[in-house]
C-alpha cells in the first residue's frame, strides 16, 4: 500500500510538471503580445513597449524564460501579476478559501442529492420516485451553470429574498451558487448509482443472499449499495475536479471571490504569471484528489486492498 | 455488514448536516434582511448609511495615472480631485485651481492653487504636489495609460511660488485645460505615490471627498467620508464632507445578478443595467432609473481605409446605404440608446446637429453604387471582381458589451443583401488584430471624452514609424482642420472646424456611427442625489440615504 502510494506520489509529480511545461507553451504560442496587453496600446511610445519588454524578460529566448519560470516556482516564487503587479503566489493563497468551501459545499450536495435520489430510484424502478430521480438527473447534467444560477437567483433571491443574490460574505452567501454547482453533480451522481445499482442487483451474489432469506433492505443497503458505490466513486472523484472548474463560471455569476475567478479574469487579461500559478495550483489539487480517490477505492473494495497487497 | 452500516450513517449524518446548514443558511439570511432594514431606519436623518454600488466590471488599478478603464474612474472620482472641472455646457470652472491665466502664445497656463487641501494622509497640496503629479504622468516608469494621451502635449512644469505653478506646452491646445478635469488626471498624494511604487493603485491616497478603506479583489471597494472636506467642484451642491458615511462599490460581471441584487434589495444601486430590464424597472415602485448620455466618441464603426476595396468611396458609401443603423439600434436596445449620427456624440462643444437625419437606409442606392464600381453578384449571391470575392472583415474586441457581437450578426445579414459577404471575428486580443497587424476592414470603438479635440487621435494622418490611427484616414485637408482646432481660441470658429469635419467623415463614409451609449443606474427610491459629471459619470457628493 505505502509502495503504491509512494509511486502515485511520484508520477504525481511529472503530472504537475508536465502540466506547467504545456500551459508555459499554450501560454507561450498564443497570439498576442501581453506587453501590449498592459499599455494602451494608442498612448503607449514604441520605446515604452520595448523597456517593458526587457523589463519582464519577455526579450530572452523561450528556454530562458521557462527556465527562469520554473526556477522561481520551486523556490515558491511564482512571480507578480503584469496588471497590476501583485504577487502571484498569495493571491492564489488569500482566495482559495472561498473556491474551497464552494467545491466543499457543492461537492456534499451533490453527493447526498446523487446517492439518495440514485438508490431510491434503483429500488422503485420505473415507479414514480425512479421518474422524479431521472428527471432532476437529466435537469442536472444538461443545464448550463449560469443558467440554473440565474434562475436560483431570480427564484430564491429576488422573488423570495431567502439567500443575497451575490457575495462571499457568510455562509447565507455560499447556498445558491454551491446548489448550483452541486445540482450538475447530483445529475451525474443519480446517473451513476441508479445504472451500477441495477447491474449489481442481477448479479449472482445477490440472488444467493436472497436464497439465504436477507431481507430486502439489508440486500440493498449492506450488499448491493456498496458494491454500486465502487463505480460512484470513481465518478465523484472526477466530479469534485469538475467542481472545481465549475467555480470559473459559478464564481462569476454571483460575483465571489475565488480562484476561479482571479484565473478568468488573468485569461482574459493574458496575464501569464497568474495564469501559470493557477493552472499549477490546480493540477496539484486534481493530482491529490486522484490519489484520494484510489486510496479510497481499497477502503471501500476489499478485492482492491488484497490486489494492492499481494 | 459492521462497515456497510457505518457508511450508511455517514450518509444521513450528511445528510441532516446538509438540512441543517441549509436552515441555518435561511435564518442567517433573515436575521441580516433585518440588520440590513434597522440600519436604513437608523439612518432615517438623511445623514450617515452606507451606499451599495454594483459595478459592472472590476477596476483595473485605482492609481488614475495607471488606469485604462471607465469603470475605474467611478471609483476614483470619489477618491481624487482635478485642478478644474469641466461644466455640462462646456466651461471650466476652478476646482483645486482657483483661477489661471493662459500665456499670449497658448503654450502656458499659470495656476493659483487653493491653500487649504490637504491629501488624506496629511501631505500639503501645494505647487510642488502637482509639478509631481504632472510629471508623473509623463515619466516612463509610471506605465501611464490613457491618461498619457490626456496630457499631451505636456512639457514640464515651474513651481512660482508655494501655490502658483507654470505649466508648459510643446504647443498651443485647446483641449489641455479640459483634460486637465478628467478623473484619470487626478492629483495623487506624492508622498503616497512615493512611498508605494506601483503598488499605489491598492493604496490610494487623493485630496478627494472619501478615502480609501479597502478593496477585496473581485468583492468590494470601501471609501468612506472625508470629514474635512471643503473644496467640492460646481458640478455637485454639497461643498463640504459627504452626507454618507460610505460607499461600498460591488464588483457585479453578471447582469442578471446586477439587477438582481438591487431587486433583492442586496444593493442600494447598480450601474449599466440591460436594456430588457429598463421598462420593468421604470414600473417598480421600489426603484428609480437614472441615466446620463455619455459624451465623447459614440459607438462607431471604423473603415480601415488602407486596405482594398474600402479605399474606394463609392464602396464604403454603398456599405452607409446598406446599413440600417435605425433599426438595428431600435432592436437591439429596445428604444433606449440614442442613434449616433455622427462622429461625435452630442453635448460635446461642436456637435453638428445638422447631421441628424442625413443618411437613411437605401439598397438600390447600395446596389447602384456597387454595380458601377464593378462588382457583379456571383451565384451565391456574394458579388465578385476580378475574381476577387467583395468580403468584409468585421472585427468586435469584447465578449458582446453593449451588444455589441448581436451588431456585427445584424449587419452581416443586411450587407448579404447587397452581395457583400461579412466574416465576423470577436477576439479580446484586438492589440495583435487591430493595432499591431492592422488585420480588419470594419471595427467598432467608443471613447468618453470631453473635448472634440478627440478626433485627431482617429483621424489625423500618424507620423512616420508611429501606428496608424484606427481609420487609415490621410487627407490634407482634415489634417490641417484637426490641427486648427486643437489651437483655435475663438468657441465659433472652433465648432465651425469640428462641423466641417464631422460632415467629411460622413459625406466620405469613413464611418458607421452606431449608438450613444447611456450610463444608466438602477437605485432604491431611498436612494437620492446621484448626480453626473460632463462626461456622464456618477458623483456621489451629494448622496443621502432617505429611511
Amino acid at each position: 500500500m505505502v509502495q503504491t502510494i509512494l509511486t502515485r506520489l511520484a508520477t504525481s509529480l511529472l503530472v504537475i510538471f508536465g502540466a506547467s511545461v504545456l500551459v508555459y507553451c499554450i501560454m507561450y504560442l498564443l497570439p498576442g503580445d501581453p506587453v501590449l496587453l498592459m499599455l494602451d496600446p494608442s498612448s503607449a511610445t514604441p520605446e515604452m513597449i520595448e523597456n517593458l519588454r526587457v523589463q519582464l524578460g519577455l526579450d530572452q529566448p523561450f528556454y530562458i524564460q521557462f527556465a527562469n519560470y520554473f526556477s522561481d516556482m520551486l523556490r515558491g516564487d511564482f512571480g507578480k501579476s503584469m496588471i497590476n503587479s501583485d504577487p502571484v503566489l498569495p493571491k492564489i493563497l488569500e482566495h482559495f478559501p472561498a473556491t474551497l468551501a464552494l467545491t466543499a459545499l457543492s461537492s456534499i450536495i451533490a453527493i447526498t442529492i446523487g446517492i439518495t435520489l440514485g438508490v431510491l430510484s434503483a429500488i422503485h424502478r420505473n415507479g414514480v420516485i425512479d421518474f422524479i430521480a431521472r428527471l432532476v438527473g437529466l435537469f442536472g447534467i444538461s443545464m448550463p451553470t449560469f443558467w440554473t444560477g440565474i434562475l436560483l437567483i431570480l427564484l430564491f433571491s429576488v422573488q423570495l429574498g431567502w439567500f443575497p443574490a451575490m457575495g462571499s460574505d457568510g455562509f447565507s452567501s455560499l447556498v445558491l451558487p454551491a446548489a448550483t454547482l452541486g445540482l450538475v453533480g447530483a445529475g451525474f451522481i443519480v446517473r451513476m448509482v441508479r445504472n451500477s445499482m441495477l447491474e449489481v442487483v442481477n448479479e449472482p451474489f445477490i440472488v444467493a443472499l436472497r436464497a439465504k432469506g436477507l431481507s430486502q433492505r439489508t440486500i440493498m443497503y449492506g450488499h448491493a449499495l456498496r458494491n454500486a458505490l465502487i463505480p460512484a466513486v470513481t465518478v465523484i472523484g472526477m466530479l469534485i475536479g469538475d467542481l472545481l472548474a465549475g467555480t470559473v463560471v459559478v464564481e462569476t455569476v454571483f460575483s465571489r471571490q475565488g480562484i476561479g475567478r482571479i484565473i478568468a479574469d488573468a485569461l482574459m487579461a493574458k496575464d501569464l504569471p497568474v495564469v501559470q500559478g493557477v493552472v499549477f495550483f490546480t493540477a496539484m489539487i486534481y493530482v491529490v484528489l486522484n490519489l484520494l480517490v484510489d486510496i479510497s477505492y481499497a477502503y471501500i473494495d476489499p478485492r482492491v486492498r488484497r490486489a494492492v497487497r499481494t | 455488514m459492521n462497515r456497510s452500516i457505518s457508511w450508511m450513517k455517514y450518509m444521513a449524518l450528511a445528510a441532516v448536516l446538509v438540512l441543517v446548514l441549509s436552515g441555518c443558511g435561511a435564518t442567517g439570511n433573515s436575521n441580516s434582511a433585518v440588520q440590513a432594514s434597522g440600519g436604513e431606519q437608523s439612518a432615517g436623518q438623511a445623514e450617515g448609511g452606507n451606499l451599495t454600488y454594483a459595478l459592472a466590471t472590476s477596476p483595473d488599478t485605482l492609481d488614475p495615472h495607471r488606469s485604462g478603464l471607465a469603470v475605474t474612474v467611478r471609483a476614483i472620482r470619489t477618491i481624487y480631485d482635478n485642478l478644474v472641472v469641466q461644466l455640462p455646457d462646456g466651461s471650466i470652472k476652478p476646482w483645486l485651481a482657483k483661477e489661471w491665466s493662459v500665456s499670449e502664445d497658448g503654450k502656458s497656463y499659470t495656476f493659483k492653487l487653493r491653500e487649504d487641501v490637504k491629501f488624506h494622509d496629511g501631505t500639503p497640496f501645494n505647487a510642488e504636489a502637482v509639478k509631481f503629479n504632472l510629471d508623473r504622468v509623463i515619466d516612463p516608469a509610471t506605465k501611464a495609460a490613457n491618461s498619457l494621451a490626456l496630457i499631451r502635449p505636456y512639457s514640464s512644469s515651474e513651481v512660482i511660488d508655494e501655490y502658483t505653478i507654470k505649466v508648459n506646452l510643446e504647443q498651443p491646445s485647446q483641449a489641455f485645460l479640459g483634460n486637465l478635469s478628467q478623473a484619470l488626471l487626478g492629483i495623487v498624494s506624492p508622498t503616497a505615490a512615493k512611498k508605494y511604487g506601483d503598488q499605489l493603485g491598492k493604496n490610494p491616497v487623493g485630496t478627494g471627498p472619501y478615502t480609501f478603506v479597502k478593496w477585496d479583489e473581485n468583492a468590494d471597494i470601501v471609501v468612506a467620508k472625508n470629514k474635512d472636506y471643503n473644496w467640492a467642484p460646481a458640478t455637485v451642491e454639497n461643498a463640504g464632507a459627504p452626507h454618507i458615511d460610505t460607499i461600498t462599490f460591488k464588483i457585479v460581471p453578471e447582469e442578471a445578478t446586477r439587477i438582481g441584487s438591487v431587486q433583492s434589495k442586496q444593493v442600494l444601486a447598480a450601474e449599466t443595467v440591460p436594456p430588457q430590464n429598463i421598462a420593468a424597472l421604470k414600473t417598480d415602485p421600489n426603484q428609480q432609473l437614472l441615466q446620463a448620455n455619455t459624451v465623447g466618441l459614440p459607438y462607431t464603426l471604423f473603415f480601415n481605409l488602407r486596405k482594398a476595396p474600402w479605399d474606394d468611396v463609392k464602396v464604403r458609401q454603398a456599405v452607409q446605404s446598406a446599413v440600417d443603423v435605425e433599426s438595428i439600434v431600435k432592436t437591439l436596445y429596445l428604444g433606449n440608446y440614442e442613434r449616433a449620427w455622427s462622429a461625435l456624440s452630442p453635448g460635446i462643444l461642436g456637435y453638428d446637429a445638422s447631421l441628424e437625419g442625413s443618411i437613411n437606409p437605401d439598397i438600390n442606392k447600395a446596389n447602384q453604387l456597387l454595380d458601377e464600381q464593378g462588382w457583379v453578384k456571383g451565384a451565391d449571391g456574394i458579388r465578385e471582381k476580378d475574381g476577387k470575392k467583395l468580403t468584409l472583415h468585421y472585427v468586435d474586441g469584447s465578449p458582446n458589451r453593449e451588444k455589441r457581437n448581436d451588431i456585427a450578426a445584424i449587419i452581416q445579414q443586411q450587407l448579404k443583401q447587397v452581395g457583400i459577404a461579412v466574416e465576423v471575428e470577436i477576439t479580446k486580443d484586438v492589440a495583435t488584430v487591430i493595432y499591431q497587424n492592422w488585420d480588419y476592414d470594419l471595427y467598432g470603438n467608443s471613447q468618453v471624452n470631453s473635448d472634440p479635440n478627440a478626433l485627431y487621435a482617429f483621424y489625423h494622418t500618424s507620423a512616420e514609424g508611429e501606428r496608424p490611427t484606427l481609420s487609415g484616414l490621410s487627407d490634407p485637408k482634415i489634417d490641417k482642420l484637426l490641427e486648427q482646432g486643437a489651437v483655435e481660441t475663438d468657441p465659433d470658429k472652433r465648432v465651425d472646424i469640428y462641423n466641417q469635419i464631422q460632415q467629411y467623415l460622413i459625406e466620405q463614409a469613413v464611418i458607421l456611427p452606431i449608438y450613444v451609449f447611456p450610463y444608466t443606474v438602477a437605485a432604491s427610491k431611498s436612494v437620492q442625489g446621484i448626480k453626473f459629471d460632463s462626461l456622464g459619470y456618477p458623483l456621489f457628493n451629494d448622496v443621502r440615504i432617505q429611511p
